[in-house]
Parts: structure tokens; sequence; C-alpha cells
């Protein structure tokens, strides 16, 4: 708000920028001439510079060091007589202040370090603090803070400073903790905690629910409801042990303040010395800590940043940022009330007007920017699957922000309506977005959807780049690449019969808009946003100041001690940010997707791997796992399910604490293959069951996942040969489809359709169903379903008559290229057969000239499927086989191939009946 | 009920008792109720006359209960033996304490007091190093005011209070007095439970110590808790029930128990400020307005609940009432949060908006936590039309109370005013979920439905059928919902809420546009029904009316006589010619 009670100046001095105060006097004592007395060379000195400067400004925490602390940080510094000499000063000077007057007297003298303004005139070789250097500027800033604080200021410093220093010699607490646990409620416990040593509560907290989350999963791999049978199907996720320590290392890592030395219980006295960093600091943290959320929310424990965020709450009641951060931790925990609760909370107090990212407008704005408020409101929901909520928030983002004309915002509100229809499938949302986005209504013309969202695409697209939004604008073009992608462009205006109509998709489009979204890069490569980096870079720094221990600094002449860490230091991350890279990675995924959709599988792979090696660090856990979940698809289709199985194994663990959705669902794909392959039916509509239930709209729509649930269920339907069934489920499904406008997903029901029909005998039927398929995988470019849909089509002649088969020998003929140069196992094998049969209901074809077209065609084939374990068609194949065999008087082979026929019968019949093949397998 | 006299004898000696222990709050409450207790005619004398209301008529209204020299039936109170000294003659150290004390000079009265034993002098010492704490602890707060915000100072006795208090605890050697001290220092340290246990046996064990009620109240934060609470029944505890009743917002049980205690207390003039609180929450703003009043002549210098009669004033705007009010209030003493809200109030009515800032800011210095002073900051800064201001006000003031629904509809109304309803709607409905018989909120919220940009109008009949279930004062829900109906196509609904509100309007006595909506509406609907009869009432009741609706009756009128006659054979039977 623009100011109830608003404090100029931001800068307290406390006792631990008293001591290092004390330190800046240690490191440049007045009137010296080259080095100080306890440096014995230039490297060293240096040393403790950099590690001043980095105590000023990294922003790894909330709180201040505490003097145990930066002692320890000292001796890990540099470990020889130097760093004990400099601890010695410091603690006589810091205890020889006992009256206000030594505290007077002391920043008096500090003020001596400074060198005057005319600092041209001093010697050389003397060590003077810049005036305007950083540690410059916090000396100054220093005595400034004192020089303004009031006598009741100072005395609490000399208080303060007196705690601070209590608290180093003697370390253990002043009294026993007084017992009152006799009502032991929750609540009341907790504030016991709350008086504890915060971090190692914190670390306990942490480990605690890492361990209680390990331990879930070693009980329950996905549902609460699977059946035993299921749990066995893939060996649990097993968790190595350390894994726990592992993460909990990681969180350690995160503030390494809580290191050894201060594992001893702390003074719980409540007015024990806690001060916050300075608010640059503080921001920083906070910052950080966002970014850590948004690419691993998982990472983050709920409660533990929790307890930060309330201890900062207290300490800092104006500093309105924590809310937000208080909305992003429990957005990604799925705490709907709470995110709904803080959000609300943050903007009510700041109007959006506070926090690192914020420019204040040239006029004077009273309004605050509620328009922001909306637009996180929108996202939110849009985040927790409420897309109606969502659109009725957005659209009035839209209208407030035209009202207030802040055009960025705008922008960044129909980026992200356009995503949201996208990913919620479009269907009765045009009256909102028409009464919302004047554009359409005041021509008058009344647009289909699509050509709403292409509209409104385009002009988001038009309006980033017109404000130089490049993270927008990136962003857009991804959005455009996916609509060119899964849309057909229809003319927005057609007037007349003669308007052409080009019914397809066009990939060059598609790659057009990937390609001006990864400009994006460039345009970052030159540009260096000081101020968070700087931070970082320190953060880093103070991070890694136990490391270099080593051989180097024992021989101090060597000049070049120091040189790791300056290295370090220099050569951090590049000056892209975060929020770039995220961008230019979710590019290489929609590459991927691209190229799956158009039917190339090496170059949909090495963009999944380009995503996995190179933007695994930048972006999001759930985009990095999206790009595990192709890899590990193309090897199931390619390699095999024991070798998917591994990988999913890899993956699993390494998104132990993500939220598992897809990889969830990438297993439950698998198994669902697995066991379709094997004949297991009865595992297969389990499965099929729980692909439901994480479909269903308990937790939000995704319309994917929908489609992705009855496909499956159809084609479980059709492997248990109910037809009927089956034929209504898809048929539905189609219907849905395209209610939604999803039209590529279409193309494979109506496959899927004509590949009912086939199996129940009605080719006839199918025939319509397998063309009208293939128009569709025409007109968006699915090259690779229609090879299969092609295949499908050849199957359906076959089966109308030996007359038809030179045409469906022409037709598998046709797609052999594709099939054979990007199909996966599956589609191999069944051209293969497909051949095979083809040749042998010819009639022209003679079996004993030219058998080893047939034989080779079904010995490829069945060794695939054997990869596959797909008895049925196997077992067709080996049945083949051997009446080829027969035909040619080969009775030997013609036995083995029987047998191997038989083998694959019985495994398919058997299995029905087992309880727990699986096991044994896997 | 006990007997008045024992009352009066049990309060007398609690009084001395509390004033021992330094707790003048409790003491002062426990006096102002010894004066409250009607005084029997026969023992009239004259020095207490002064203190007689007997003419009261407020008082006779509220007197359903006649006064029962025997304890109503169910109800029978346990006797709590009045607390015997354990030190008779006071020590002379205990007296020097006990002055310095006086003197606010805490820390010194501790020291006076430090190898005392008795279990006064324990207490005493231990009660001033928890108001020495709370002292330095409020000057703290202003010292330590940092860049971000004031910083949260604590009590530093707290932690060698508690750990004295549980030792005396354990030893069994603690006094109903010493529990309290106990029971709030827990609370302080935020262990609620343990707090709420020790409470309840302080009061169980010494009932006359109102402080501990006031404690243990603010810790029944729910109507469950408030039952599990095991009380000894004693006349205290039903001026412990009305007051938790009144936070808890029933308000009409609480009614209902200080209507009891009048039986005994008819002179108190608490219990009068209370059931004026209780009926301004209803709503009831004559009777407050009386009853405050009445008040103010028998205690012209209290300032204690002031602001509500203020806030009632304001809602009447009285001008004169209320700048006397705040005149008054001035002088006996400005620097209480009360009177700078009562000037701010006068100054909002005045229409000068940034003085009546001034002074509800100044209130909130003097009380961070004064929850109407950030409310009705929050409503003078929707007038000068600072909306930022005003959000940030009233979310200070939620935060305060998240029960306070005056904020929350704030809250809502000042992000509608920004034109985002669909924002305000989550205001609305928190405000709507925590006062939900209260017509306002919901026409608000199905106003909000009802903008141009939502036209959720669904919604809005649902929020206006509530409004219309619940006493709907200004007559709004029904006229809208008429509306809302005759616009969606439902005639049917249309015609019976259009009859509903003509038959109100009726009833009030109200005439105006809606009346006639109303008439003619019904009137065309009634023609399209085929029921003539009354369609012409309607018509006939619109000839009453000047304008073009006047004309539109006739022609109805005129339509309708012709459609008759053109009838057949049916109206030549019944009338023949």
């Amino acid at each position: 708000m623009s100011g109830i009670f608003k404090q100029p100046g931001a800068f307290a001095i406390t006792p631990h920028k008293v001591s290092v105060c004390i330190l800046l006097k240690i490191y440049a004592p007045p009137a010296q001439i080259s080095l100080p007395f306890p440096f014995s060379s230039v490297a060293h000195h240096n040393r403790l510079g950099l590690f001043l400067l980095s105590l000023t400004k990294s922003c790894d925490d909330i709180l201040e060091p505490k003097l145990d602390e930066l002692i320890h940080q000292l001796r890990m510094m540099s470990q020889n007589w130097m760093s004990t000499w400099i601890i010695d000063q410091l603690m006589t000077r810091l205890s020889s202040l006992s009256s206000p007057d030594d505290l007077f007297n002391f920043f008096i003298d500090i003020r001596g370090i400074l060198g005057g303004p005319d600092s041209g005139a001093i010697e050389d070789d003397q060590i003077i603090l810049d005036l305007n250097s950083n540690l410059g500027i916090f000396l100054r800033r220093c005595v400034l803070a004192f020089n303004l604080l009031s006598f009741e200021g100072v005395c609490h410093l000399l208080t303060n400073i007196g705690i601070y220093c209590k608290e180093e010699f003697s370390n253990c607490p002043p009294y026993e903790a007084p017992s009152l646990d006799d009502s032991s409620s929750n609540l009341e416990t907790y504030s016991e905690y709350e008086n504890m040593d915060l971090e190692n509560f914190v670390y306990e907290k942490v480990s605690e629910e890492i361990e209680a989350r390990k331990e879930a999963n070693e009980r329950i791999p996905f549902h609460l409801h699977v059946p035993n049978t299921l749990l066995s199907l893939v060996d649990d996720i097993d968790v190595p042990v350390d894994s726990a320590s592992k993460q909990s290392e990681k969180v350690r890592v995160a503030s390494p303040y809580g290191d050894p030395s201060s594992n001893m219980l702390r003074d719980d006295d409540p007015s024990g010395a806690v001060f916050l960093r300075t608010n640059w600091q503080v921001q920083g943290y906070l910052q950080e800590q966002a970014d850590i959320i948004e690419k691993n929310g998982g990472a983050v424990s709920l409660n533990g940043f929790e307890i930060v965020l309330r201890q900062l709450r207290k300490l800092a009641p104006e500093l309105h940022r924590v809310h937000f951060l208080s909305y992003l931790n429990s957005l990604s925990h799925d705490d709907y009330i709470a995110a709904l609760e803080n959000l609300h909370c943050y903007f009510d107090y700041s109007a959006g007007t506070e926090g690192l990212d914020f420019v204040p407008p040239a006029g004077s704005n009273s309004f605050g920017r509620y328009e922001v408020a909306l637009l996180c409101l929108g996202m939110m929901h849009f985040h927790f699957g409420h897309p109606k909520l969502a659109l009725e928030v957005l659209t009035e983002a839209v209208r407030v922000s035209q009202q207030q004309s802040n055009d960025t915002c705008l922008a960044y509100t129909l980026a992200a309506i356009s995503n949201l229809l996208f990913e919620n499938g479009i269907s009765s949302t045009a009256r909102l977005i028409g009464s919302s986005y004047s554009l359409f209504t005041s021509i008058g013309i009344s647009l289909s959807v699509q050509q709403q969202l292409f509209v409104l695409l385009r002009g988001s697209l038009k309006r980033a780049e017109s404000l130089k939004l490049k993270r927008l604008v990136a962003s857009n073009h991804l959005a455009m690449a996916k609509f060119d992608l899964t849309h057909v462009q229809r003319p927005l205006l057609s007037f007349g019969p003669k308007a052409s109509m080009k019914l397809s998709t066009c990939p060059v489009n598609v790659c057009k808009e990937l390609r001006l979204s990864s400009h994006l890069i460039s345009d970052f490569c030159n540009e260096s946003s000081a101020m968070t980096i700087d931070g970082a870079f320190s953060t880093a720094w103070l991070r890694n100041l136990p490391k270099p221990t080593g051989s180097l600094l024992l021989c101090p002449e060597n000049g070049s001690g120091s040189s790791s860490n300056v290295s370090q230091f220099c050569a951090q991350p590049t000056s892209i940010p975060g929020s770039v890279m995220q961008v230019l990675g979710s590019s290489y995924l929609l590459r991927a997707t691209a190229w799956e959709l158009y039917g190339s599988t090496p170059l949909a792979r090495i963009n999944a791997l380009v995503h996995a090696t190179c933007f695994a660090d930048a972006s999001s856990s759930s985009d990095t796992a999206l790009a595990y979940v192709k890899l590990i698809q193309h090897l199931a289709v390619f390699k095999g399910y024991k070798e998917a199985f591994s990988a999913l194994k890899i993956a699993e663990e390494k998104f132990l604490s993500v939220s598992k959705s897809q990889i969830l669902l990438l297993k439950l794909q698998l198994l669902h293959d697995h066991a379709l392959h094997r004949g297991h039916l009865k595992l297969a509509q389990k499965l099929c069951d729980e692909l439901g239930v994480l479909a269903s709209p308990v937790t939000g729509v995704d319309m994917n996942l929908k489609t992705e649930a009855s496909l499956r269920h159809a084609r479980t339907l059709l492997a248990a040969n109910q037809f009927r069934e089956a034929a209504a489920v898809a048929h539905s499904l189609f219907c849905m489809c395209y209610k939604y406008n999803l039209q590529v997903e279409n193309a494979s029901v109506l496959l899927l359709l004509a590949e009912i029909h086939k199996k129940s005998g009605n080719a006839v039927l199918g025939l319509p169903y397998a063309l009208a398929s293939l128009s569709f995988c025409q007109s968006f470019n699915l090259d690779l379903l229609k090879a299969s849909a092609t295949l499908t089509l050849a199957e359906l002649w076959l089966s109308l008559g030996s007359s038809h088969a030179t045409r469906a020998l022409n037709l598998v003929h046709g797609a052999f290229p594709m099939i054979l140069g990007h199909g996966g196992l599956e589609l191999r094998s069944r051209a293969y057969i497909v051949e095979a049969k083809c040749y042998l209901s010819d009639t022209n074809f003679c079996v004993f000239d030219n058998y080893e077209i047939v034989i080779d065609s079904l010995r490829q084939a069945s060794d695939e499927l054997q990869l596959l374990e797909f008895h049925e068609l196997a077992a067709e194949a080996f049945y083949l086989m051997a009446m080829v065999y027969d035909k040619l008087g080969q009775l030997e082979k013609r036995e083995e191939a029987a047998a191997s026929f038989q083998k694959h019968i019985l495994a398919l019949q058997n299995n029905k009946n087992e309880d727990d093949p699986l096991v044994s397998v896997l | 009920m006990s007997s008045k006299e024992s009352c009066r004898s049990e309060l007398r000696i609690a009084i001395r008792q509390l004033s021992d222990r330094c707790l003048y709050t409790a003491s002062k409450w426990a006096a102002e109720q010894l004066v409250g207790i009607e005084q029997d005619p026969a023992k009239f004398t004259p020095s207490n006359t002064r203190f007689q209301r007997g003419s009261s008529s407020i008082r006779r209204k509220y007197r359903t209960h006649e006064i029962a020299a025997t304890p109503i039936a169910g109800v029978s109170y346990v006797a709590t033996p009045v607390m015997e000294e354990d030190e008779l003659v006071d020590g002379d150290f205990y007296l020097l304490a006990k002055s310095y004390f006086d003197c606010r000079e805490y820390k010194r009265a501790a020291h006076v007091l430090r190898d005392q034993t008795g279990r006064k002098s324990v207490f005493l010492r231990c009660y001033a190093l928890y108001l020495a704490g709370e002292k330095r602890k409020e000057e703290e707060m202003i010292e330590l005011e940092g860049p971000l915000g004031k910083s949260d100072s604590v009590n530093r006795e707290l932690v060698s209070l508690e750990r004295e208090l549980s030792m005396l605890c354990k030893n069994g050697t603690i006094d109903p007095f010493g529990l309290y001290l106990y029971g709030l220092v827990l609370k302080q340290k935020g262990s609620e439970n343990l707090a709420r246990t020790v409470l309840v046996e302080s009061v169980n064990s010494y009932p006359w110590n109102w402080n501990a009620w006031t404690e243990l109240r603010s810790l029944c934060s729910t109507i469950d808790i408030l039952n599990t609470v095991n009380l000894n029944s004693h006349w205290m505890k039903d001026f412990f029930l009305a007051s938790a009743y009144q936070e808890l917002r029933m308000h009409n049980e609480s009614l209902s128990k200080y209507e009891y205690l009048l039986g005994t207390f008819g002179n108190s003039n608490y219990i009068q400020a209370q059931i004026a609180k209780a009926q301004y929450s209803l709503r009831e703003f004559d009777q407050v307005e009386a009853l405050f009043e009445e008040l103010m002549r028998s205690d012209p210098y209290r300032v204690e609940d002031m602001d509500m009669y203020s806030n009632v004033l304001y809602a009447k705007e009285s001008f004169s009432a209320l700048s006397y009010l705040a005149h008054r209030v001035f002088m006996t003493d400005k620097y209480r949060p009360e009177s700078c809200c009562i000037i701010g109030n006068y100054y909002s009515l005045k229409g000068q908006h940034e003085k009546s800032v001034m002074y509800f800011r100044r209130a909130l210095k003097l009380n961070k936590n004064y929850l109407s002073a950030w409310t009705l900051m929050g409503h003078e800064f929707v007038e000068m039309k600072n909306t930022p201001a005003a959000v940030d006000a009233y979310r200070r003031a939620v935060d305060v109370d998240p029960c306070d629904y005056r904020a929350w509809y704030g809250l809502g109304q000042a992000y509608e005013m920004m034109g985002m309803p669909f924002y305000a709607l989550h205001y609305f409905q928190k405000s709507v979920f925590l006062q939900p018989n209260d017509s306002r909120l919901w026409i608000a919220m199905a106003q909000c439905y009802e903008t141009e940009q939502l036209r959720m109008l669904d919604e809005a009949i649902k929020c206006y059928k509530r409004a219309a279930a619940c006493n709907d004062r200004e007559a709004i829900a029904l006229y809208q919902l008429a509306k809302l109906h005759a616009e969606l196509g439902h005639p049917e609904e249309a015609a019976s809420y259009y009859k509903k509100d003509l038959e109100r309007m009726e009833d009030e006595e109200r005439e105006g546009p809606n009346m006639v909506e109303a008439l003619l509406y019904l009137a065309r609907y009634y023609k399209l029904q085929d029921r003539f009869e009354e369609a012409e009432v309607y018509c006939t009741r619109l000839l009453d009316y000047s304008g073009p609706e006047r004309e539109t009756a006739k022609s109805l009128l005129r339509g309708m006589r012709s459609s008759q006659s053109s009838l057949p054979s049916m109206d030549v039977e019944r009338f023949p010619p």
C-alpha cells in the first residue's frame, strides 16, 4: 500500500555487522604500509577481503550468522595460526565493548580506515578502503546507521553484543528447558519447537519428511488402493538407503550455517539476538527460494520453509513478499486453500508493488497493480485445474489491465489465456473470450473458437514484440508452434466458394516458430543482470569455503593460492538467466514432440536427449521428467520393455521428490502395453482403471490424460474381443475429441475404430474409418501414424479376399520406407507379417520359388516380437512360418516353428490363469 | 441465583483481596458489580441513593426475570468459600512493595519482595515482574522498530516466571491468583491448552477474579472449546458465559444471559453496556442509542465502549449528539483509542476524511490491534478513493481478527469499486460465511454476480434468495429477484416475487417506481394468463399513477374488455343482457 507506517532506510546496525566492521579493520588497518601484520601474503589478504565481501552480499538465509558460525567460517577460510589470531582479535575487541562510549569510540575509529575523497594523494602500497567500493559502502552505511541510532538504540546494540558474545563463550543452554508436556497437543509441541533452534529443527523436519516419503514409497508405489499383485509388477522403487541422506545433504547445502560446529543446542532464550540480514539480502534469499520452488517444488519441504517464512513474517511484518513466497510454497505442494489465502493476502497488502521485479511507474499510479493479482490468481486456478474459474479471472485481468493500460500485464494475460485454451481443450469458452476481447464482437463476425485462439495468439505475440518482452515473445512463438502443429489453418475471413481452403498443417511454420523462439538466447548472451547474480556468487563462494583446504594453501608463497576460488568466483554460470534457459529447454521439448508427431523418431529422440542433458539444471523438474518420459517411451518402442523398465526405475529415483504424475503415467502406460502384449487382460483392465483414476476430474481436468485413459480402455476391450463395447468407447472418445478440437487424437481414434472393425471381421465397415484416419494424418502431416493407418488399410483389404492381395501388398510396400525407417518394433513386425500374408494369399505367388522373402520377413517379425513379448502376433508369425515350411517340406524347421508357436500360444493361455507371473520376468 | 446479600458480601471481600494483589482491573470490575446490585427497598440508606436508578425505563424493559431470592430451578450454585488470607497482618516489606507497585515502580516492588515467602508476597512479586516485563516490551516495540516494520519483542520475564510458577504449581503451594498469573504466562508463551486448564482451575477455586475470566474467554475461540471447559457453577460463570457468547457472535444467547443477570445486578453499567453491544451486533440501533443515553447519564465520564455509541450516532447521522460525545470524551481522556475513534467518526460524518484518518491513525498508534479503527480507516480510504490504502487497512483488520466480517465485506467492496467483481467475490464469500444472516452481505454478493462483466445471473438469484430469506430491511432482494426472473424469462417466479414485493410495500406503506413496475408487470402477466379479474385489479390500481404507465394500463384494460366481449357464449351465459 502506498504507505501507512513506512520507514525510510533499510539498514540496521547489528552485532554481526559490528564484527564485520572489526574484521574490516583487521583487513585494512589505518595508516599501514603494505601488508598488515597477520597476513603472510597478498593472496591471504585478498582471501579475507573476498570473504568479507561475500558476507555482505550472500543471500542464503534470512538471519545473520551468530558469532560461533562466523568463527567457524573464519576457521574454514584459512586453517593456520593466522585465523586463530584474527579470531582472537575479534573476540577481544568485541568483549572490550562494555559501555556505550566504547561503541561511540569504536565507530569513530572505524571511520579512519576509509580513504578520503582525495584518494589519489595516498602512497602506493598503502591499504585503504575505497569510499565507493562495496566494502567501503558497507562500512559507511554501518557508520551512518550507528550515527542515526538513538541512545536507546545504542543501549540495545550493546546488550545484543553482550548476548552475541555470551552465546559463543558459554555454549550450553542457561537452564533446562522446562517440560510442560502434561497436555501435549500438537499445537503446544509446535510452539515449543518454535523457540528451539530453528535450523536444527528444520533439518529434522525435512529429513523426517523425506524419510516419510521414502517409507511411503516403499510401501505404496502409486495408489493406495492398488491390489498387491500390482505392487509386485515392477519392483518397488528401491530407494537406496543413502538417498535420504543425500537429499538431506542437498538441503543442508542450501543453508550451510547449520554445519558441524553449530550442532550444539543453541541458547533458546527468546530474547536471544536474532537479526535479519539486510533487506537486500533477504529479498535475494526469497528470490532464490522462489527459483528453487519453480524449478523443483517438491524439493522444498512445505513445513520447513513455512517455518522460515513465519519467522520472517514475525521479524519483518512489513515485508509482504513473504506472503507471496508462502503462496508459491503452498502452490507447489498443492495446498489450494493456503495458496488462495496467501495470494490474496500478498496483493491486499502490497497491491503488487513490492518485490525485486517491480519498476515504479513513471506517473504516480495510485491504483496499484491489481491486474497482476488477477493474472496470478488465474494462473493459480489453471494450475489447480479449474479452467472455468481461471478463464473468468483472466478475462477480468484482461479488462482491468486494459483499463489501467498495463500493456505488459495484458500481454502476459493473453498468453496465459491461450495457454489455458490449449491445455484444456476448447469447447464452450467462446462466449467468455468473445465478451472480453472485444475485437471480435466489434467487427461483428463470429469466429470459430479455433480462429479466436489464433487471433488471440497473434495479438499477444504482436503485443509482446512491440513491448520488447523477450521471454514472452519466445514463449508466444512456442505457443504458435504448438498451434501450427495441431490446428489446420483456415482463412479468418472467407468470402464465397472460391476462397482457397488448404486443409493441412504446415510443418514449415512450426519449424519457423521454433527457430524464432530460440533467438531468445542470443538476446541474452550479452546481457547480465548484475544484482541477483552478484548475491548468488557470494552465496556460492561462501558455500564452497570448506572445499579448497588442500595443498595449495600450504605453500603461501605460491601466490596462486586462492586462484581456484577466484576462478570459481568469476566463472560462475553464464549470464543467461534461468528463465531463458527454461524457455529454450521447452522449445527443445516441443521439437521432440513435433518430430514425434511427424514421425521422425531419431530427431525426436535427439531433441529429448538435448533437453535432458543441456537443460536439466535450468528447467523445471516436470519438464525434465517429460524429457525422460519421452526417452523411455522411445526405449520401450525400440528396445522392448526390459530396458524401458530399468530406465524407468532410474527416472523414478531421480524424480522421487517431484510430483510423479508424469512418471506414474508413463509407468502405467508401459505396464498396460506390456500386459496387453502378453495377454494379461485382467491386469490390463486394472491398469486402465488406474489411469481412469488419474484422469478423474477430482484433481482438475487434463484432456490429454482423459483421452489417453479412454483410448486405452477401448484397446483393452478390443483385446478382450468385446468389439461392441470397444467401439462404443472409441466412438464416444471420438465425439469428445471432436468437441474439444483435438484433431491429432482424432486420427488415432479413427485408426482404432478401423482396427476394431478389422478384428471383429467387418472389413467393409473398417475401410471408411481407416481412410478417414489416413486423411486426418495427411492433413496434419502425421507420417508415422499414416504409415500405420496404411498398414491397417492393407490388412482390411487383405481380409476382403485374396483378390485384393496385390492392392494390399502395394500399400504395404508404399508404407515400408517410413515403417522401417522410423517405426517401432511392433509396427515393423506387423508390417512384415502383413507383407508375408499378402504374398501367401496372392494366387500368383509361388511359395516354392520365393519362399525366402516370406521366411525372412517372418523371421524378422518373430525376433522383434519376442523382444516385445507380444505373444499373439509372435504366435501368428510362427504359425505362418510353420505353414510355409510345411509347404516346402522342410519338416525339421517346421517342427521348430511349430514348437515356438506352441510356446507362445501356451504362454498366452497360461498367463490368464497364473497369479503372479511377471515377478519372475522382471 | 444466590441472594443479593451473599453476592454483595462475596464481592466486598473479593474487592479487598483483589486490590491487595494489585489486580486493579478485576477489583474495579468487581466494585462496579457490587454497586450494580439493586438495593432492597427495606435497607434503603440515603448514602446509596446516588447509585439508584429506579426510574430507568430501560432497566425495566429488560427486567424480564423477577428477582428471586431462591435459586432458579435446575441451577444450583456451588458455594465457594471465600478464601482465607494466610497473613492476617501484612508484612512491612509487603506494604512497601505495594506502595512501590502503586507508583508503578514494578522492578523495585519485586526487589523488595525478593525473600518473602508468603503467598500474597510471592504473587505480588511475580505479578510485578510480569508487569515490568510488559512495560519494557511495549517500550521496546517502539525502540526496535526496524526498516521492515516492528519486530516482535517479547516479555523477557516470561521464562523465569514460568519456571517459578510451574515449580509452585508442582509443589501445590500455588494459590488461585498464582494460577491466574501462570495461565497468563502460559498463554503468552503460546501453550494455550495448558493455559486453559490452569485458568479453569484458578476460576474454579476463586471465581471473583474477572481478569482470569477474560483471559479464559480469549482462549475459548470456538463453541466446542467453550463447551469442553469444565466450570463450577457460580454466578460469575454467567457473566463469563454471556461475554463468551458475545465473542462467539451468539448474540441472542448472550442477551438472554445478561437479561438474567440483570435480575440481581440491576444497576450494573457493565451489563448495560454489554447489552448495548449485543443489540448493536443485532443492528437494533434505536435501542442501543437509548441504552447509551441512559449510560451517559449515570456514568458521564465513561470512555469504554463509547466508540460503539459513536458508530450508532454515525449511522443515524446525528451530528450534534456525536459532536457532544466527542467533546466529552476528549475532555475526559483524549489519549484513549476509543476517544480517537469517536473523533474520527465525527470528522467522517462531517466529510473531512483526511482528518478522520488522522484520528484513526492515532487510535492505532495507541493500540495497534484496535480492530474497529482499522476497519473504519478502511471506510475512510474508500471515501477518499484511495483504494489500495483501503485494501491494506481492511487486510490489517482481517489479520487482527479473521472473523471480522465487516472488513472482509470492505475488501470485497473495494475490489468491486476497482472493477474487479470476480476477485471481489472471494471476499464477499468470506464475509457471508462468517455472517450468514446478514442480508446486506448477500445483496452485495448478488450485485457482484449481476455486474455487467460477470452476468452470472443464476448465482445472483441464489444470493438474492438468501438475502430475502434473512430479513432484508431495504427490501432490495425481492424486487431484484422479480426483475432477474423476468429478465431470464421465468414469468411465474417473477410474478410471485413481484407480488411479494408489492405486499411488502403495502405493509410498509411505501410508494415509488418499484410499485408501478410491479403493478404493470403483474397486470401484463395476468392478462397473458387470461386471468382478467386479477389483471383488472392491478390495472385499476395503476390508474392512480400519472405518467406513461397510466396510459398503458388504460390500453390494457381496453384490450381486456374487448377480448372479454369477443369471448362467446360464456359471457352471455353469465351476464345475460
